[in-house]
């Protein structure tokens, strides 16, 4: 891993700079060819930017959320943080249409960080027979959520725009309209800091507190994160599923769950695949785009399906 | 559960369906009172087809939290529904006809149950909840390509497929409503028969083995009924997800006993009532502002949470 991921990652941007409709070679960089620099200001590196910081937010909220509820297949979509996010928008979006992003974000932030806190205490009041339970429950409860959402914008008659924002796509991705990607940052910072703290989480309630931290404050905090990156992300490209699922479980097949020491893995795997997924999303059908929600969802489905039919067989 | 209270929700359906095709009607019984009885026809045969397939499910799982819509049926129908949109556009109306379009939904549901569990159980593993983990994962999978289908279509497709993704009760003629009462009958008389089967299934795998039940058998076979229940009421009235969960966990807390032979009349009478509720709430209290689908959902999935919420045992 101290090798090879790094470089697949860094071989994987190369690549992603340089795909795209507009042709640019490597030629055109050297002499300093403006319209080759533009394409690559105005587009190629945000995009760059956006994909690789969204494939690492989504995977390191994958790691806190199942950390946090304790099985291996929670994420932001199995657990309704991504719904209630999209209900935050409708909602800010039909009481103060003229507010911008920033408060659209806000929005989303609220609900998504109230539906995870719902969703986590009702998961710590059940008893679960099976670990496969609790996605299932997520799932429902989102599906909840998203009826709520269809409620309400059925009786606005924005139905069909709704389901626009949900699906992540990154052909939108210019300079000027991704900047709040860079809120991730920080999400990623504190939980490089917080990385060993999230690790005792997972043990449970009980060690956790005997090991003298306060669960109530580092939950939150985990679930803070996560709202964070779930909301921006719904904001700047839309959902994306799979990624908080499928790369924790992968890393932890191969380098099991201290965090302090998987987290570097995570985030690098994480941005590897949503890049890769980019870039085959943009080859497809040259010169047009598949959106990324699609590629992901069909590369995500087909990995998670190995990881349980493997799990399942040993 | 005394005989009292099984009479006392027939006698609630009944007054129901009697106020549902009576009041506002004007007794025109040109147009309004038949329109309206077809109506009640299609709620009565999508009701029976959700409580009996959530019960059973729910017994096959052993679990009071699931409905058959993980399984992901649901999902295979509203993308086959956005892609002839998406294609054929408002054409695939006309070129279906009348019953093509249902009699190839419920085709394909088959179709994708049979190849799900052809390809699950194909060797020993046995384990329903594999099962569920893979419907999700596909569910998951299904409703994103569902969406991307949705985004490509013109405002006026997209409000004709919306009729399809919302339950409701008017799309069905007459016709359709005969064969699907045949499905239904045969499936239901082809259950009666395995009715204290599913009870021993209730005690658990292992329990239900060692009493001598056929489990896989069983299973498959009680699988596959309940896929052609969903098929039939999705293809009639369209998705109704949460609603297998309320109606079986009232059918279980009316009945106060868990014997298939109880629970699954009242779950009937239950989900009956509960769509002819929600009709005309949508008829007489909305004015059409809002669909059965969307309501029934809202009011199941609050059940649900509460249901979560407040019961502290086991899932």
């Amino acid at each position: 891993m101290r090798v090879y991921l790094p470089c697949l990652f860094v071989l994987l941007c190369g690549i992603s700079l340089l795909v795209g409709a507009r042709q640019m070679s490597g030629y055109q960089l050297i002499t300093l060819s403006d319209d080759a620099w533009l394409t690559l200001t105005a587009s190629r590196l945000p995009r760059l930017i956006t994909v690789s910081l969204t494939g690492v937010g989504l995977s390191i909220c994958g790691v806190i959320l199942q950390h946090i509820v304790r099985n291996k297949f929670v994420e932001p979509a199995t657990s309704g943080g991504l719904d209630a996010a999209k209900l935050g928008i409708l909602v800010s979006l039909t009481l103060m249409p003229t507010a911008g992003a920033g408060s659209r974000m806000l929005a989303a932030l609220l609900f998504c960080f109230a539906a995870n806190v719902v969703f986590i205490t009702i998961v710590r009041r059940i008893k679960f027979t099976n670990t496969v339970l609790i996605p299932v429950i997520g799932l429902m409860y989102g599906g909840m959520l998203s009826a709520l959402a269809e409620f309400y914008a059925y009786r606005h008659n924005i139905l069909q725009s709704m389901q626009g924002w949900l699906l992540g796509d990154f052909s939108k991705i210019v300079q000027g309209h991704y900047e709040i990607i860079y809120l991730i940052l920080p999400v990623i910072v504190l939980t490089y800091l917080y990385a060993h703290r999230f690790t005792v989480l997972g043990m449970g309630e009980d060690i956790a507190t005997s090991l003298g931290m306060n669960y109530l404050v580092t939950s939150t905090l985990g679930l803070m994160l996560v709202a964070i990156t779930v909301s921006v992300t719904v904001i700047a490209v839309g959902a994306i599923p799979f990624v908080g699922l499928v790369i924790p479980n992968l890393v932890a097949l191969y380098y099991g769950d201290n965090l302090t020491r998987t987290l570097p893995a995570v985030a690098l795997s994480g941005a590897s695949l949503l890049l890769a997924c980019d870039i085959v999303g943009r080859l497809l059908l040259y010169p047009f785009e598949v959106p990324i929600g699609l590629t992901t969802a069909c590369v995500g489905g087909i990995l998670f399906m190995v990881l349980i039919v493997g799990r399942t067989q040993r | 559960m005394t005989v009292k209270t099984r009479h006392t929700v027939w006698v609630a359906v009944v007054a129901l369906a009697l106020a549902f095709v009576f009041v506002r009607s004007g007794f025109d019984f040109e147009y309004v009172i038949p329109k309206r009885l077809e109506r009640l026809a299609t709620m009565v045969i999508g009701g029976i087809c959700v409580a009996w397939s959530a019960i059973t499910f729910q017994s096959l799982t052993g679990n009071r939290i699931l409905t058959p819509a993980i399984m992901g049926y649901e999902a295979v129908y509203l993308l086959f529904q956005a892609l002839l949109m998406l294609m054929l556009g408002t054409r695939s109306l006309m070129l279906l006809g009348e019953h093509g379009n249902a009699a190839l939904s419920i085709l394909l549901m088959l179709g994708y149950s049979w190849t799900l569990h052809r390809w699950l159980f194909r060797d020993d593993r046995d384990n329903v909840y594999f099962l569920l983990l893979v419907g999700l994962v596909l569910t998951m999978v299904i409703t994103t390509f569902t969406q991307f289908v949705q985004l490509k279509m013109n405002p006026g497709e997209f409000s004709i497929l919306m009729g399809y993704s919302q339950a409701t009760f008017g799309n069905a003629s007459a016709t359709q409503l005969l064969y699907a009462t045949l499905i239904v009958a045969t499936i239901c008389l082809a259950g009666l028969k395995s009715l204290p089967m599913l009870d021993v299934l209730l005690l658990g795998r292992e329990q239900a083995i060692s009493l001598g039940v056929d489990y896989r058998r069983c299973v498959q076979r009680q699988l596959l009924l309940i896929a052609a229940l969903v098929a039939v009421s999705t293809s009639l009235l369209g998705p109704t997800a949460f609603m297998g969960i309320f109606v079986a966990n009232t059918a279980y807390a009316l009945a106060g006993t868990y014997r298939h032979q109880v629970t699954l009349p009242v779950g009937c009478a239950i989900a009956i009532a509960l769509f002819i509720l929600a009709q005309l709430l949508v008829e007489h209290l909305f004015n059409y502002k809002t669909t059965v689908g969307i309501l029934v959902n809202l009011v199941c999935g609050a059940y649900f949470l509460s249901l979560m919420v407040r019961t502290r045992g086991t899932a």
